[in-house]
Parts: C-alpha cells; sequence; structure tokens
C-alpha cells in the first residue's frame, strides 16, 4: 500500500552545520530508524532531536502527527512529550507536521488482527509485533480505530525523554556541571545554584552533541502533567472563534468550487445542461470530474447555489435502488455460500439446542446511518510545476499523497499536505473522494488554488454510512442461567467497500461484521459466533466503532433477552459469567455506580449492556423514565478501562460525548435509500440528540488493563443495548431495531 | 448595502438573497461564524443582530442592511474573553469545537434576556444549538457558571 | 351590528422590516349586508375552512401549549415542532427563543427546502384565541367571527386583515405560496379574499348555526 520508506543515516542539521549521528528509541526502534523529517527545511538556529521535537531560540514546536477531529489528540500528543521533556502546556506551540513513515501507527495493526484483546497470550502477541515490525518500514501513517493513544503513549514519552537528556547533556558540556547535578523544570536546565538555561537557548548546543539513547521513563508516581486534568491546547482558539478549520482557510488567488456527483453513488452522468448556472453572478466556468461536474465561482455560496442550478440526469444506481431490498439481500446471506468466518464456537451449541425442548429465537437490524460532522467535506488544492499543495484535514496522510499525485502527475513527496484541525469526522475524514474531486478540478486550473466546499445535502448524498446489518440469535436458558448462544450476523463488507474504492481487494474475513460480538469476554458454556458476508450494497465506509456498535447491539440485546427468560438480574448474570477480570470490574464498577438493584420509581426501568471494541471493555447503565409523552433517558453511568487515563477531563467529555452520540442514533437515526439515492439529505432527516434529551452521565475510569489504550469510539456501542434494555425493563417492550422511535416515542 | 459588525462599517454589494452567513465569512473574511447545515437546523452561524440572536444562514443581506451585527470574534477575544467565554474554556466543553461558535453566541444571548435560567429555560433555549460530539453535558454546565459570573456571584 | 374595532398593537422585538409596504395587488369586490344567501355563505365559509385548517395556517394556530406544529405531507408524521421549541405565553418564544431567530422576516421568496420558513412579517404564533390545529370546523367558524376572541374584528377589519397581510407578504400570503416544497394551502390569495367577503356579507354563517 505504501512504498518503503527509504532509510537514511539520522542527520542533526543546525544552519549549515552537519553532524552525523542516531538517536535509539526504547523498545520502538528498529534497529535502522526513520529518517527524520524535521531535518528538511531546518531554518538556521533550528534544531532537532527526534520527528517530534523541533527548537529555535524563539522556540519550541512539538510535532503531533494524529489528525484531531476533536478527540483532542493533538493535545494529548503534545502532553505526553510535556510530560517527559518537563514543559508546560504553554510553552510550546504544536504541528502536525508533514506526513513521514517516521510517524507510521504501529497501533492501528493490533485491531485488525483476529485475537481478542484481551488474549495476551504468545502467539497473539508475536503476532502484533510482527505486524507493526512490518507496517513501520512501510511507514503507515494514520489516525483511527481509536489507536491514536495506544500508538504514542510509549513512543512519544520516550521522544520527551530523548529531548530533556541530550538538553542535559549539552548543558552539562557547556557549563561543566555534572549531568547527575542538573535538572529540568518549566522548559529549562536547572544549575545547582539555581540559573536557569532555557531550552531555547540550549539548541545549538544540544544539536552538536551525541543524543542520549538510554532513557528511563518516569514511573506513575513521577507523573506531573499525566492523569491530571489538563487544559487543551485547542481550547481557547475553539472558544472564541479564532481555531482555523480546513472551510475557513483563504489562499491567496483562491476561486470557489461547488460539486454535483451522482446520488446514485457510482452511477453515471448521462446529461446536463448548465445554461442557467453559467449565467448567474459570480459563476466563471463549469469543468467535468469523475462522476459528475464542478461550478467554479467567486465564492462558495455562489458556487454551491450554481452547481444546484445546473440541470443534470443521472444515471442508475450500482446498487438496488429500493431500501426493502437492501434488507432482502441481507437476510437472504444467512447460509453457507455467505458465511464469512465461523469465529467462535465453544462448546457444542448444535447439541445443547438440538437437546432443549425451548430455543429462543430473535432477529434484529441495525440501519446505515450517516457521518453527518458538522464541518462539512472541504479541500483546498494548488496544482504548481513542482508541488502540490493540499489544505484540508485528513486521517491518512501518505493515502492521500498518493492519490492526489495519481491525479495531478506529481510524485507522492511532492504533494505537500497541510493537515488540520477538522470539525468532526466519525470516520468520514477517512474517505478521499473529496480530495481527489477537488485535485481533479485543481489540475483542470493549473496555477490557481481551488477550494472545496460541500454544501451539506451533497455531504449526506455523497456520505458512505455505517454498514447495514442484521443479527439473527438462537439460545437457550437453563437452572437460572444463560447456556447456549447460537449469533450469526449478516452484513456488507465494509473494508471491501472502503478498500475496493482505492482499488485495492482486501482478503480473508471482514472482522467488523463480528466486532463487538464475537469478542465478547463472557464465559458462556456454549457459544458460536458467525458472521455472513452480504453482497456490497451501498457503498460503506468506517463509521464511529465501526462494526461494534451495530454487532454489539444485536450480541448484548439477545443476551439481555436470554437473561431475562432465565429469570437472573441482567447485571448479576453478566457479572456471573465475566470471567476476565479486568472487564468483570468494569461492570462491577456500573453495578455500583449506579447503585443497581435498588428502589426505582413507577414507570422506570435501567438496562445494562456490556461491549468491548479497540481493546477497551465498556459497560454502562441506563436509566429511562415511560412518560406520557414517550421514554425519556434520564440517567447513564459508565465505565470502562483503557489502562492509563492521560487526561482525566478529555476523557470524561469524550465519553459523555459519545455516548450522547450513540444513544441519539440508536433513537432516531437511519439513511435509507428510495430511487437509488439517500432519501435523507439534511439534520432535519437525521437529527441525532439534541440538549434537551441528554441525560446526566457518570463516567468513571478504570486502570487496570496492562496496555493503554484509545478512547475515540469504545463508548458508542454499548450505549444503544442498554437504551433497549432499559425500554424493556420500564415498558415490557423489547425492540429489535434501531432505530427506536420506529417502535416507541422519546421525550 | 451597509452593515456594521464588531463596530465596524462595512459596505457590500452582493445579491439580496445572499445568507448573511456568506457574506461575514466570504465577503468580509470573518470565519469565526461557521456554515453546518444553510436551514437554521444546526445553529453553527449564530450571530446577534441588533441585539437579537439570529442564525444568519437564514437572514438574506438586504435584511441586514443597516444593522448592528455582533460575530463570535465581537463577542470576545483570546486576549479580552468574555464570561461565557470564560466559563466554556473552565469547563473544557469543545470537542471539534465546530458548533461552538454558535452555541456561545446562542448562549450569551440567554443570559443577556435571562440572568439564571433554569435547567428547563436552558434546554428550551439551548435546543436549536446541534452538536454531533455531544457536548451537552459541559455546555449547560458552562452556562450556569457563565451566568453566576454575569451575575457578579 | 358595527363592532368598534379594537387595534391590538403588539410589539416585536428584533429588526422590523418594512417589507414592501405598498400595493396589495388584490380585487377587492365589496358586497352588501345581507346580499348573499346563507348557502352560498356556508359554501364560502367551507372554502375558507379548507384554507385556515391546512397545515400552513393550523400548525402555528395551536392552542395554550404554545407549541407550533409540524405537520403536512411533508413530514412522515404529524408532531410537535423540533429542538424542543416552545413559543411561550407571549407567542413569540420571548420566554425562551425567539421565532424570529431561525425564522427571517423577508418577503423574498422560500426557495430552500427544509430550511425554517420565512415571511414578510415577524414569525410567530398567532394569539392562543385564534387556536384552529386540530380543532371541529363549527369552533373555528365561531371563533373567527366572534369579536371577543377574534381580535376585536368586524367584517370590515376582515377583509383589511388580508389586505395588510398581502402589502406585507406576510403569513396568508406565505400560506398560499410557501415555496420550497412545502404544500400550499388550496386555492390562492384572491379567491381567499372573495369567499370572505362573501362570508360577511352572508352575516358569517356557521355550519352549526
Amino acid at each position: 500500500m505504501s512504498r518503503v520508506g527509504k532509510i537514511a543515516r539520522r542527520t542533526f542539521l543546525v544552519g549549515s552545520a552537519m553532524i552525523a549521528g542516531g538517536v535509539a528509541f526504547g523498545t520502538y526502534l528498529v534497529r535502522s530508524p526513520h529518517a527524520n523529517p524535521l531535518l528538511e527545511g531546518l531554518d538556521k538556529g533550528e534544531a532537532t532531536f527526534n520527528p517530534w521535537v523541533k527548537i529555535s531560540r524563539t522556540g519550541i514546536t512539538l510535532i503531533t502527527p494524529h489528525a484531531d477531529l476533536g478527540q483532542g489528540v493533538a493535545s494529548a500528543q503534545a502532553l505526553l512529550i510535556a510530560e517527559e521533556m518537563d514543559l508546560e502546556m504553554d510553552q510550546f506551540q504544536v504541528s502536525f507536521g508533514e506526513p513521514a513513515a517516521a510517524y507510521y501507527n504501529r497501533a492501528l495493526a493490533e485491531e485488525s488482527l483476529p485475537f481478542l484483546a484481551t488474549d495476551e497470550g504468545r502467539i497473539a502477541e508475536s503476532s502484533r509485533t510482527i505486524v507493526s515490525a512490518l507496517l513501520k518500514p512501510l511507514g503507515m501513517q494514520g489516525t483511527g480505530g481509536s489507536s491514536a493513544m495506544s500508538d504514542s503513549f510509549d513512543k512519544l514519552r520516550e521522544a520527551g525523554a530523548v529531548a530533556r537528556e541530550t538538553l542535559k547533556l549539552a548543558a552539562s558540556r557547556q557549563t561543566g556541571v555534572a549531568i547527575s547535578d542538573l535538572r529540568t523544570e518549566a522548559g529549562a536546565v536547572y544549575l545547582p545554584d539555581g540559573t536557569a538555561v532555557p531550552y531555547t537557548e540550549l539548541a545549538e548546543a544540544a544539536a552538536a552533541v551525541e543524543p542520549v539513547t538510554r532513557v528511563r521513563l518516569r514511573e506513575p508516581s513521577e507523573w506531573r502533567l499525566i492523569g491530571k486534568p489538563t487544559k487543551r491546547v485547542d481550547m481557547v482558539a475553539k472558544s472564541t472563534g479564532t481555531m482555523t478549520y480546513g472551510i475557513d482557510l483563504a489562499v491567496e488567488g483562491m476561486v470557489y468550487a461547488a460539486i454535483r456527483i451522482n446520488p446514485r453513488q457510482g452511477g453515471k452522468l448521462v446529461r446536463y445542461d448548465a445554461t442557467e448556472a453559467l449565467e448567474m453572478r459570480g459563476v466563471q466556468k463549469l469543468v467535468e470530474i469523475t462522476g459528475g461536474i464542478a461550478v467554479i465561482a467567486d465564492n462558495t455560496w455562489r458556487a454551491i447555489r450554481a452547481a444546484e442550478a445546473v440541470e443534470i440526469e443521472w444515471g442508475e444506481a450500482p446498487y438496488p435502488a429500493e431500501q426493502a431490498q437492501h434488507w432482502e439481500a441481507v437476510a437472504a446471506s444467512f447460509n453457507e455460500d455467505h458465511l464469512d468466518q465461523r469465529w467462535r464456537n465453544d462448546g457444542d451449541v448444535d447439541a445443547v439446542l438440538g437437546a432443549s425442548g425451548d430455543v429462543f429465537e430473535a432477529e434484529y437490524r441495525s440501519p446505515y446511518v450517516a457521518h453527518a460532522p458538522l464541518e462539512p467535506l472541504n479541500a483546498i488544492v494548488l496544482v504548481g510545476d513542482e508541488f502540490t499543495d493540499v489544505w484540508t484535514g485528513h486521517q491518512l496522510p501518505q493515502l492521500l499523497q498518493m492519490q492526489v499525485s495519481a491525479i495531478t502527475g506529481h510524485t507522492s513527496g511532492n504533494v505537500r499536505f497541510h493537515n488540520q484541525f477538522v470539525g468532526g469526522s466519525f470516520g468520514h475524514r477517512l474517505e478521499i473522494g473529496f480530495v481527489e474531486q477537488a485535485a481533479e478540478i485543481a489540475v483542470q486550473m493549473r496555477g490557481t488554488p481551488v477550494k472545496l466546499t460541500y454544501s451539506r445535502e451533497e455531504d449526506f448524498a455523497h456520505d458512505f454510512p455505517r454498514h447495514i446489518a442484521m443479527g439473527r440469535g438462537r439460545g437457550s436458558v437453563a437452572n437460572g442461567q444463560v447456556e447456549a448462544v447460537d449469533l450469526s450476523i449478516a452484513a456488507p463488507s465494509v473494508f471491501a467497500s472502503q478498500f475496493g474504492r482505492l482499488g485495492y481487494s482486501v482478503p480473508g474475513p471482514d472482522l467488523q461484521i463480528a466486532a463487538g460480538a464475537w469478542n465478547n469476554p463472557y464465559l458462556l458454556p456454549n457459544f458460536r459466533m458467525r458472521a455472513y458476508r452480504a453482497p456490497e450494497l451501498a457503498p460503506v465506509s468506517s463509521w464511529r466503532a465501526v462494526g461494534a456498535p451495530g454487532a454489539g447491539f444485536i450480541f448484548d440485546s439477545f443476551l439481555d433477552e436470554l437473561i431475562h427468560k432465565a429469570g437472573a438480574d441482567p447485571m448479576e448474570e453478566r457479572i456471573r459469567l465475566m470471567e476476565h477480570e479486568v472487564s468483570r470490574k468494569v461492570l462491577e464498577a456500573v453495578a455500583e455506580m449506579s447503585s443497581w438493584g435498588g428502589e426505582l420509581g413507577s414507570n422506570k426501568g435501567r438496562g445494562v449492556a456490556f461491549v468491548e471494541s479497540f481493546g477497551v471493555p465498556f459497560a454502562q447503565v441506563v436509566e429511562v423514565t415511560n412518560t406520557d409523552q414517550g421514554i425519556r433517558i434520564d440517567r447513564v453511568w459508565a465505565a470502562c478501562d483503557t489502562g492509563t487515563i492521560i487526561d482525566p477531563a478529555n476523557f470524561e467529555g469524550l465519553v459523555q460525548g459519545g455516548i450522547v452520540w450513540a444513544l441519539g442514533h440508536a433513537i432516531n437515526c437511519e439513511i435509507t435509500y428510495a430511487d437509488g439515492m439517500a432519501e435523507q439529505s439534511n439534520y432535519h432527516a437525521h437529527q441525532g440528540m439534541r440538549m434537551y434529551q441528554a441525560p446526566e452521565i457518570f463516567v468513571r475510569g478504570l486502570e487496570n488493563g496492562h496496555k493503554t489504550r484509545g478512547l475515540g469510539e469504545p463508548m458508542v456501542p454499548p450505549a444503544a443495548p442498554a437504551l433497549a434494555n432499559a425500554i424493556f425493563a420500564a415498558t415490557g417492550k423489547r425492540i429489535r431495531e434501531m432505530p427506536f422511535d420506529k417502535h416507541i416515542d422519546f421525550v | 448595502m451597509r452593515l456594521t459588525v464588531n463596530r465596524t462599517p462595512y459596505d457590500v454589494d452582493v445579491e439580496p438573497e445572499m445568507p448573511l452567513l456568506w457574506v461575514l465569512r466570504d465577503e468580509l473574511g470573518l470565519t469565526g461564524t461557521k456554515y453546518g447545515c444553510g436551514i437554521a437546523q444546526c445553529g453553527a452561524c449564530t450571530v446577534h443582530m441588533d441585539g437579537m440572536a439570529v442564525r444568519s444562514c437564514q437572514i438574506p443581506a438586504e435584511a441586514a442592511d443597516g444593522a448592528e451585527i455582533v460575530t463570535i470574534e465581537g463577542l470576545g477575544t483570546p486576549e479580552a474573553l468574555h464570561a461565557v467565554q470564560q466559563a466554556w474554556i473552565e469547563h473544557q466543553v469543545a470537542q471539534c469545537g465546530y458548533c461552538q461558535s454558535g452555541q456561545i453566541m446562542q448562549a450569551a444571548s440567554l443570559l443577556d434576556m435571562n440572568p439564571d435560567p433554569s435547567d428547563e429555560e436552558i434546554d428550551r433555549v439551548m435546543s436549536g444549538n446541534l452538536c454531533r460530539c455531544g457536548t451537552y453535558p459541559r455546555i449547560r454546565a458552562a452556562v450556569k457558571t457563565a451566568g453566576a459570573k454575569m451575575r457578579g456571584a | 351590528m358595527r363592532w368598534i374595532v379594537i387595534a391590538a398593537a403588539v410589539v416585536f422585538a428584533g429588526n422590523a422590516l418594512a417589507a414592501g409596504e405598498g400595493d396589495h395587488g388584490l380585487e377587492v369586490n365589496h358586497l352588501e349586508a345581507g346580499s348573499v344567501s346563507q348557502a352560498d355563505g356556508l359554501a364560502a365559509w367551507s372554502r375558507i375552512h379548507d384554507v385556515v385548517s391546512h397545515p400552513r395556517c393550523a400548525n402555528c394556530h395551536t392552542d395554550e401549549a404554545n407549541i407550533p406544529m409540524w405537520s403536512g405531507p411533508e413530514y412522515e408524521t404529524p408532531g410537535p415542532h423540533g429542538m424542543n421549541i416552545n413559543a411561550g405565553e407571549s407567542r413569540i418564544g420571548a420566554e425562551f427563543l425567539l421565532c424570529q431567530t431561525c425564522h427571517a422576516t423577508s418577503a423574498l421568496p422560500n426557495t430552500l427546502p427544509h430550511a425554517a420558513p420565512h415571511a414578510g412579517s415577524p414569525w410567530m404564533l398567532a394569539p392562543v384565541e385564534f387556536v384552529w390545529f386540530g380543532q371541529p370546523e363549527n369552533a373555528i367558524c365561531e371563533q373567527m367571527r366572534d369579536p371577543e376572541r377574534n381580535g376585536g374584528r368586524d367584517g370590515d377589519a376582515m377583509v383589511e386583515h388580508i389586505l395588510h397581510d398581502a402589502e406585507l407578504k406576510a403569513f396568508i400570503t406565505w400560506a398560499f405560496d410557501p415555496g420550497a416544497g412545502r404544500e400550499a394551502a388550496p386555492g390562492t390569495m384572491q379567491e381567499h379574499l372573495d369567499d370572505t367577503i362573501q362570508w360577511v356579507a352572508a352575516g358569517m354563517p356557521c355550519p352549526g348555526d
């Protein structure tokens, strides 16, 4: 997928002086490190110790390569470096840096391996190590899969420690004071007599010494920043309207573009008539691009308006035109011909269910839902002679370079990507189509920067939603306990769709059909989980937590139904089944937080759900009241284990926000196709949750897990089943299909 | 037409139906006010017009002729934060932050008219502002903190 | 009987745009009181009722819960206005969120599907006495002819009301040409004016009389 990066001898550059050397990064070093991308383009007097730190006399820049979509990773990456480097959070600037193999994401590989995240056995671990060692030379940089903190936690602390020790060494050489008599604090090296030598003054000297390779990372008891509530570095800008998102950028000489692409995704453009559009004020021209047209104008509104005025006849969709046909295709996939993988087969489900006189069966549905983050897709592309420049927010920098270079004719390395803070993604910024469109337009206007802005309607029309899924459960209970679970889930393959759009075929089963269900850490005596691959239907993409929101809803709802059938308590039975200690403590935490088992008022009900995704065990309890106007969600208690909580303030905010996200979609969102097009064109038809519906959300983070995990997604999957379970408890009505407002009213 | 934005007068020559949102963003380069939906479903475009919170995506330029507009940039700056902005930072409200200009402008308008709003009142006034990141619990808390600051409590 | 017209003055917050003050563009064909038969008057009333009970009108003629309705063929199921909106006792949202926050005052055509509609008069609910949503036909008729509940209007004032609305391109005008894919109230502004004049000339008969 990516080219193998060149392994270069490490060099340090200060102005015109060059010193060769090498820097070890402890356990994360493959023998030959990636070239430090900061080495090129250093100004006179600037020094870099490693790919994440740049110092000059005037300031310190920390490179935080992961895309910040709102989850706070720019701040969190900087915090990890600053922790070890003894910087305060206001003593540096952050930058996304340039795409570089040095920023490869080792953690991304792990979730794609078919090992339970709770499996820390030899084979699982060595597979992870091999994959990460392979990915490193390929230099695959990416943000996604809740992996930024797993990727960064050790690596960036080591980068900070190396920088700190090297600065001390430089100070030692400069002053003659022994290193052991030096200490660092708040961006300066302190001599025994109290004299402070700011890092900025040591930069040149530090670049001239042999970097310190042996560093000891601090113990948690020594942490200054990690584990304490932090003020995020982007918070002031986001509170004053001074944060510039991609959509806010202006480049000198820029023109504005708006597209019309076939809303029957992948269908052809049959014919168009732009007569009216071309006469509108400010409109310069129309260009053709793959799948449609683009109108160029002198501001955003004029471009969008003119694009909408083009009369277009679109061809048919390459997938079934009506939503009912999509469900039929999925329903028709529960058979041997479509078996994708039998992920679990513990005990003997056939024997037990065969012998049971009372097999319980149920079917569940999880619909398409849109990403629709609040910042609509946008990109600025300038195709020059030597370089192409791209300004946008994106999660896969090298992929962007590759796809753009194929369009503009430059080499990948000459596509300069300027990553931006993003107004929400939820998976939307993994797709590359909008950047390709901007590049196609810009290539027809070489030398002129082209700013493509999607209207909200185009953003909905061209979203690649979360994949549709159906689940069928068969199970039995005995002696007040869950005895057997035979779960089948059918869905199209999201990875086949996503990678297929890039021209890659992905061999092997799609873990995401089963994720959230196959990997539950319960010890069910008899458990079979089979995934069935439905044919490709509407093009789909990774939505927040990918497969786990659907599969987790299906599995946990079915488990809840069996538990009720057994006459057991939903919380007690889940805890009884949960042998895995780290996960059990998460369940026990929400039980305690919610005082589960206490008396509720009349018309109230509580549900509990547990889903593990991205290595994070997560439990939620939802409490609802069945009012005259419908269900009101009153309170949610949430507990999870991410190994280490890096910033508890951000942690709590993310959990709360992700639960609001998940509950909102579960209540009232779906994307349905009619005449080959998504019927939902704007937020009026895909609301999610509003303020007045938001419950109180209580959050607890546990730190018993061994690995540091991320938190972009894992709070999403348990919310819908916990809500469905609560509604059942309050009303006796079992809802097996999202969105729930098809079956019950909400306040 | 002439409009005053953040106390600066501007003469603009645009179509009468161009939404004020795009006059601000594209004609005047004030990008703190955001485009999220264009149909008054998200509130990201909220500004104050003659003292009243409005969705600038719905105000045609001709209706803003002669009006006094305040945008997020005029409400407060990093060097001189409005009480609502201070509260937003204290509570670390923003995640992606894209909706927050509109949230803050609406909250400032709410507190201007009602310095000590109840939970119900906050829910009634703020539910027109959509947040896809789900920061509502912190927005609620920040509105109350801001109200207390503004009352001098 | 002639009633003293009581002009109801409502103070609006916000930008009071004088949208297109001027010619109402309608033909006013006065009819003498008593010159229209009961039967013809009831027929005229029936057409008036078709208009006022249509979602474009009735959605904002709601009861003392002060909640606008979202109903009509554009909505899968009728229900209250979304986003927790409540116009309050003021009927203009002064207690919470002003209707005018999202609904501009503008006589320009409505062209954006699903956007908050606008008209040439500040958006608001009708006074609470003018509740029409979900009301039986006769109840609406009795309210409309009752000066205690219709803003103190006699027949002439009712006609004036329609003409003034046309001058401003306000709500009644909007109902017949809502644009943006919303279904219009049946008929035209001119026909509605004619029917009103006819109904008044017939003595404002109601079906329950």
